[in-house]
């Protein structure tokens, strides 16, 4: 028989989903990378939250404020109380890191539908071309906490130093520096390739089957800790390009397999790749 | 002015349907470009005239929906125009065209195709300069 993932309460199948559409305290979210898929079609009664437009600071390269996390998810008629499900393309990589945006709020109350957007049409489930509208709430957030779950550069920097744990979820081409970005994808955004030293190269899609959904825990511990050494006492540090990946591999690692102290570093290779004077290793 | 549905339906149109799609033969210029934000590439094949007027344009990419329509749209906007005229485009007819208000917030990816195509006098008068060289 097989194992339970370590906290199996933070992800949903579609069939829960399915089940769900109609309940008020659940709250359905896509975050894609294609921004008009929604419009395409979405899981019926689910809203969108796009990482571009209201994830992120218009002007600076940094999260929305409190109080504008607070006006998002009142608009999308989200209460403390909501239970938040995310979705999305891309096996989810955008889906995860709305979650974990959503964790720097202390929103824990969240769960992400195992195989995402995908996994919900292959499947012939409906899908809705009405955006809904919800009554706004009066959400109150907690103050940002990157401290718990989010790595900056100078933290990173004191991690290789100190010889911690890193994981570099990127292709094995960006992470030998043959290329900056995946493959087919514009080869800008750095001005160096390579990746930063003693980070292990543990490529996100590992951890997902051919349907998008994830692996078994005992697959995943095959991976993480039995081929690369990782194990839940240590403080890790996830990176990718920008951020997105290596929130799906955050989730991986902290919810599936149970380990405490994984932080994401969503500045990743586009500064660590542009930053003067910053080792590399190829 | 068309709603947000209306434009959101001519757009998935040229994605679903995109206009001279395909690589073009003997193309007198090829460029490439690309959006890293969220991956988008486009690839634009010319046919010029002795004017530089192009008298044919394919194109092949990949990314996101806004991305791959808006070269689509694009390929109806420059037929006939010369490469000068090209660089001198604004982005406001092609972005007005395809919804302000849907591509407001994912405009690199709306224009893409354009800042790709913009390149191509630039590209064109360099590969002269070389075959003029390579004559000498």
């Amino acid at each position: 028989m097989s194992a339970s993932y370590a906290h199996p309460e933070y992800l949903v199948d579609t069939q829960w989903v399915a089940d769900h559409l109609n309940d008020p305290k659940v709250r359905i979210v896509e975050s894609d990378e294609d921004i008009l898929l929604y419009d395409q079609g979405h899981i019926p009664g689910a809203v969108m939250i796009d990482w571009q437009q209201d994830l992120n600071d218009r002007i600076r390269r940094d999260y929305l404020s409190k109080e504008d996390f607070e006006r998002l998810l009142s608009s999308k008629g989200i209460a403390n109380d909501t239970t938040v499900v995310f979705y999305g393309d891309k096996n989810n990589w955008w889906a995860c890191y709305a979650f974990w945006v959503f964790q720097l709020f202390g929103h824990t109350n969240a769960r992400i539908m195992n195989g995402g957007r995908k996994k919900w049409i292959d499947e012939g489930r409906p899908l809705s071309k009405e955006t809904p509208s919800y009554p706004p709430t009066n959400y109150k957030a907690q103050e940002r906490a990157d401290y718990k779950i989010r790595a900056f550069r100078d933290q990173v920097m004191a991690h290789v130093l100190a010889r911690g744990p890193l994981v570099d979820v990127r292709s094995p081409k960006e992470f030998t520096g043959e290329l900056i970005h995946m493959e087919a994808y514009p080869q800008e955004g750095a001005l160096r390739g390579g990746h930063i030293p003693g980070a292990k190269n543990i490529p996100w899609a590992r951890a997902v089957n051919d349907d998008g959904t994830f692996k078994s825990v005992e697959e995943l511990k095959q991976i993480y800790e039995v081929e690369n050494g990782l194990s839940p006492d240590q403080n890790i540090i996830a990176y990718c390009r920008i951020g997105e990946r290596s929130s799906h591999t955050w989730f991986v690692l902290t919810y599936l397999l149970g380990y405490p102290n994984v932080r994401n570093y969503d500045g990743s290779w586009t500064e660590w790749g542009n930053l003067v004077g910053a080792p590399i290793e190829k | 002015m068309p709603t947000r549905q209306e434009s959101i339906d001519f757009i998935l149109d040229h994605f679903e349907n995109p206009r001279r799609r395909g690589r073009l033969e003997n193309a007198d210029l090829v460029l490439e470009g690309g959006n890293p934000g969220c991956g988008d590439v486009v690839t634009l094949y010319l046919k010029l005239d002795a004017e530089t007027r192009i008298v044919d344009i394919g194109f092949e990419g990949e990314g996101c929906t806004i991305s791959q329509a808006a070269a689509s749209l694009l390929t109806e906007h420059v037929l006939g125009r010369t490469l000068r005229e090209v660089a001198e485009m604004s982005p406001d007819p092609l972005v007005d065209e395809l919804g302000r208000d849907v591509v407001s917030t994912r405009l690199k990816c709306a224009t893409l195709a354009l800042n790709t195509l913009k390149n191509a006098e630039k590209q064109y008068r360099n590969g002269q300069a070389r075959a003029e060289v390579q004559a000498t």
